[in-house]
């Protein structure tokens, strides 16, 4: 079973490695004996391109029985990859010579870059949520927000009376309003510092120390309403980002897609002889 | 969307009858016929008199003579008494599925498939009327449909064990009355057979309201499905005919817990029920004297920890419990060992009863060593209680915790339970948008659900092994899928009497406002919206399986069998 498990995982690397190093090795004999051979890998790079855009296209037709996302996906990735070979083997490994073909190269990596580090950020982040706890459709993160914001509101001002101060009311407006009142630390929930809610925390136990018993134990209460509100900020950096990146990738994708088209307009327009 | 519709009749229990081919003629014939005549009509509630039963849960049958009536393996919601003619049952090793006409469930064409992607409605829960009859309803009794029917049938029944059953018999009780799969293969006697085809709610509605009916049919049924039950044992093949019938009559049934235990359990749940508050069935340090196998829903096996209970694992249907200490006690008279584990109950549980002295005499000796389970080593019986189980009783290993969180949810009635790995999932919901492409732009379950550790259980529809939703269901709306066993709601015949959505022990049945196509809430003469259960159903119509197992781009959802810890165990390790 083990060494199963293993060879399908190692299936694709393989292929992939040993496709990369064909193409690395019997590149200069091909050079050599087909002169044409750019129009060729430029041919498979735009079929790998389609192919790759097609994984958008079988998302949306699921009713279809065309293999599984999740093969998809292994193919989308481990092809993309050596698509990047066949794309520099197309250039032969030149930086660009116009500003065109840079920025159709530039889109090239683009697209390619942002698939890896989509590829990265889809493994590493889906834990830390499950870390986090409190799971939450992204939808509804507005409306807990709301209610989370709306049920501390309530605590601090149900204790005024009857502790007969405002501390923790002044607290809440100074310190905690600004927290609840939106979505907080983007970024370092998303590189995993814990610097705001323990900030917050410690502010909340200092104030403790000159509270009465009621506002004490209303503070208690708020402070287990900040974790969930920084699990709930957590869950709304990390899905932000794991919907996100494909925000990024598949418009640079259909961006590549119409530069490639004019590319090849452009090449069979001025190739001229070497046709 | 709320403008109303008003003037609709709210469905209603008996708007689809089982056959619309039952004359009053029909039913007073029937009701001369024993033993229906037997029956007193004061016995019956004035919601469901004997005649309605029969006029709208009963057809009339009639087959040619060789013609397939149930198929094993098939699922039903139906029982049959034979009216006259005969049927042969085929006991063993039972009929070729070519013969027995198999096929599966009919799916969508291309291009309808196809079609799904600008037919899919606009609106929610948009109720499409559908020119095909209900499932569950009957074609025409007397129809051009025919089943299979066997060619030259006593050449075909040759080489088979088979036994008659006779008119005024009854059949097919057991799929009916236990949610399981049909034990065996029935068709027309030479004769060819008339039949009194029940739905499983007249059939319950006859058992409960007529005691005569109730012990007839309670004892036929405990005497073939002791039988069919017992065929499939291990050991059994060991045994003579004439030890087999004596191990049948010593053996017992035993029931604990409730047939329907949906409303006890969210009642334990609230309470935070543990292990050591379920019933038992044997206990651990006790002398072993019976073998006890699981005949139709789960026990709990667990062993002293601490102050507390551990869970090693769940017996389903076929496990036995027992047979290891009785036999290293008969292989080592001067080492007995008590009982290693406990058996609880886990809502409805229901046993048969070897006693240990039947086993000792009857099965131990004609074993062959190999088949015997290995000795209970010594340091097993000594080794100290907190020591952590070998997973040996267990099967294959899963994490304590998980197998705690599985049993204590129950989640191992699902036979298709959606797992998801947390770890890998990316809350793309590709999966929720996946369903809904396939329901006409309704998903089916939600994203969510209990959680422990990196495991989520979804709140969609498992499939269970025993569906507990099926119990209240009035019109049989929700029904097992003849071929491959599914749970799916009849939109057609589903009164929207949430019995299914309040019995469903996970939350998985939802009552939705069904629509017309501009998207109005369809609303009854009561002037009140009519609602309609809708579920997860495994996209049956569809190729290729479930969209959402298919639509997940990391492997972190899956549909699998927890009746057993296997999949689970496999799945863990990927």
């Amino acid at each position: 079973m083990r060494v199963r498990r293993l060879l399908n995982r190692l299936s694709y690397p393989v292929c992939f490695l040993m496709a990369g190093a064909a193409a690395l090795w019997e590149f200069p004999r091909a050079r050599t004996a087909y002169p044409r051979l750019d129009y060729l890998t430029g041919w498979l790079l735009m079929a790998a391109v389609l192919f790759l855009t097609a994984y958008n296209g079988r998302k949306k037709i699921a009713f279809l029985p065309l293999a599984s996302s999740r093969a998809w996906l292994r193919v989308h990735a481990w092809l993309g990859m050596l698509t990047g070979l066949v794309f520099f083997l197309h250039t032969r490994w030149r930086a660009p010579s116009s500003p065109f073909e840079l920025a159709l190269a530039a889109l090239f990596v683009a697209v390619t870059l942002s698939g890896l580090v989509g590829w990265g950020l889809s493994r590493i982040l889906p834990g830390r949520l499950t870390t986090a706890g409190g799971e939450v459709p992204y939808e509804r993160i507005p409306v807990i927000r709301r209610a989370l914001r709306e049920r501390a509101q309530e605590l601090v001002l149900e204790v005024v009376p009857t502790a007969g101060t405002t501390t923790l009311a002044d607290f809440y407006a100074a310190r905690l309003s600004p927290f609840f009142s939106g979505p907080k630390g983007f970024a370092s929930h998303l590189f995993g510092s814990a610097r705001t809610l323990k900030g917050l925390l410690t502010d909340i136990d200092q104030v403790k120390m000159h509270l009465g018993d009621h506002e004490k134990s209303a503070a208690i209460e708020l402070a287990a309403l900040v974790r969930e509100k920084d699990a709930l900020d957590l869950h709304r950096s990390v899905q932000l980002v794991l919907k996100g990146w494909l925000f990024v990738h598949i418009p640079l994708t259909y961006g590549l897609l119409a530069f490639v088209a004019v590319h090849v307009v452009l090449v069979y327009s001025f190739a001229g002889g070497a046709r | 969307m709320s403008k109303s519709n008003a003037g609709l009749n709210r469905p209603k229990r008996w708007d689809f009858a089982f056959s619309d081919e039952m004359s009053d003629q029909l039913v007073d014939r029937i009701m001369q016929m024993a033993p229906f005549r037997d029956m007193d009509p004061e016995g019956f509630p004035r919601s469901a008199q004997l005649p309605d039963i029969l006029k709208n849960d009963a057809r009339l049958r009639v087959f040619e003579p060789g013609e397939i009536v149930v198929r094993q393996g098939d699922y039903g919601n139906s029982a049959f008494m034979v009216l006259t003619g005969s049927a042969e049952v085929v006991l063993s090793p039972g009929l070729p599925p070519r013969l027995e006409g198999r096929s599966e469930p009919k799916r969508k064409r291309w291009l309808h498939l196809l079609g799904q992607f600008i037919g899919n409605s606009r609106e929610d829960e948009v109720v499409r009327t559908s020119s095909a009859r209900p499932a569950g309803v009957a074609p025409s009794a007397q129809g051009t449909a025919r089943g299979v029917i066997l060619q030259d049938v006593p050449r075909v029944l040759s080489g088979q064990r088979t036994a008659t059953i006779r008119e005024r018999d009854f059949f097919g009780e057991i799929a009916a009355l236990s949610r399981l799969p049909r034990t065996a293969t029935i068709l027309a006697g030479v004769q060819g057979a008339e039949m009194l085809e029940l739905r499983w709610q007249g059939l319950r509605d006859l058992m409960r309201n007529a005691p005569q009916l109730r012990r007839f049919i309670d004892g036929i049924y405990r005497e073939r499905a002791l039988s069919t039950f017992l065929d499939a044992l291990p050991f059994i093949k060991y045994l003579s005919p004439e030890a087999k019938q004596e191990l049948m009559d010593a053996t017992q049934f035993e029931t604990y817990g409730e047939y329907d235990w949906s409303g006890d359990y969210k009642q334990l749940i609230k309470k935070g029920a543990s292990a050591a508050q379920e019933p038992t069935i044997a206990v651990e340090g006790d002398y072993p004297n019976s073998v006890v196998i699981v005949r139709a829903g789960f026990g709990r096996l667990t062993q002293r920890y601490g102050n507390s209970h551990r869970t090693l694992n769940y017996l389903g249907s076929g496990k036995m419990y027992g047979f290891d200490e009785i036999a290293h006690n008969w292989r080592e008279p001067n080492h007995h060992v008590p009982l290693q584990y406990t058996l609880r109950v886990i809502g409805y549980t229901h046993v048969v009863v070897i006693p240990a002295a039947v086993v000792e005499r009857l099965v131990l000796p004609v074993l062959p060593k190999s088949s015997l389970p290995p000795l209970i080593p010594q340091d097993r019986r000594t080794r100290p209680r907190f020591e952590p189980a070998a997973g040996d009783a267990a099967g294959p290993r899963i994490p304590q915790d998980v197998m705690e969180f599985v049993t204590q949810g129950r989640f191992f009635n699902g036979t298709k339970t959606m797992v998801i790995d947390l770890d890998r999932c990316t809350r793309c919901d590709d999966c929720v948008r996946a369903c809904a492409d396939t329901h006409d732009n309704n998903p089916r379950f939600l994203r969510y659900g209990p959680i422990h550790d990196n495991l989520m259980i979804a709140e969609a529809c498992m499939h269970c092994a025993d569906p507990v939703c099926m119990i209240g269901c009035p019109t049989g709306a929700i029904h097992r899928d003849t071929f491959a066993g599914s749970v799916v709601v009849n939109a057609d015949t589903c009164i929207g009497c949430s019995a299914c959505a309040n019995n469903c022990p996970y939350k998985a049945i939802r009552m939705v406002e069904a629509r017309d196509a501009d998207g109005e809430i369809l609303v009854a003469s009561d002037s009140n919206p009519i609602h309609k259960a809708t579920k997860c159903d495994l996209c049956v119509d569809q190729f290729g399986g479930p969209a959402c197992e298919r639509a997940c781009p990391h492997d972190a959802l899956t549909r699998i069998n927890l009746n057993t810890t296997h999949e689970l165990a496999r799945w863990l390790q990927r």
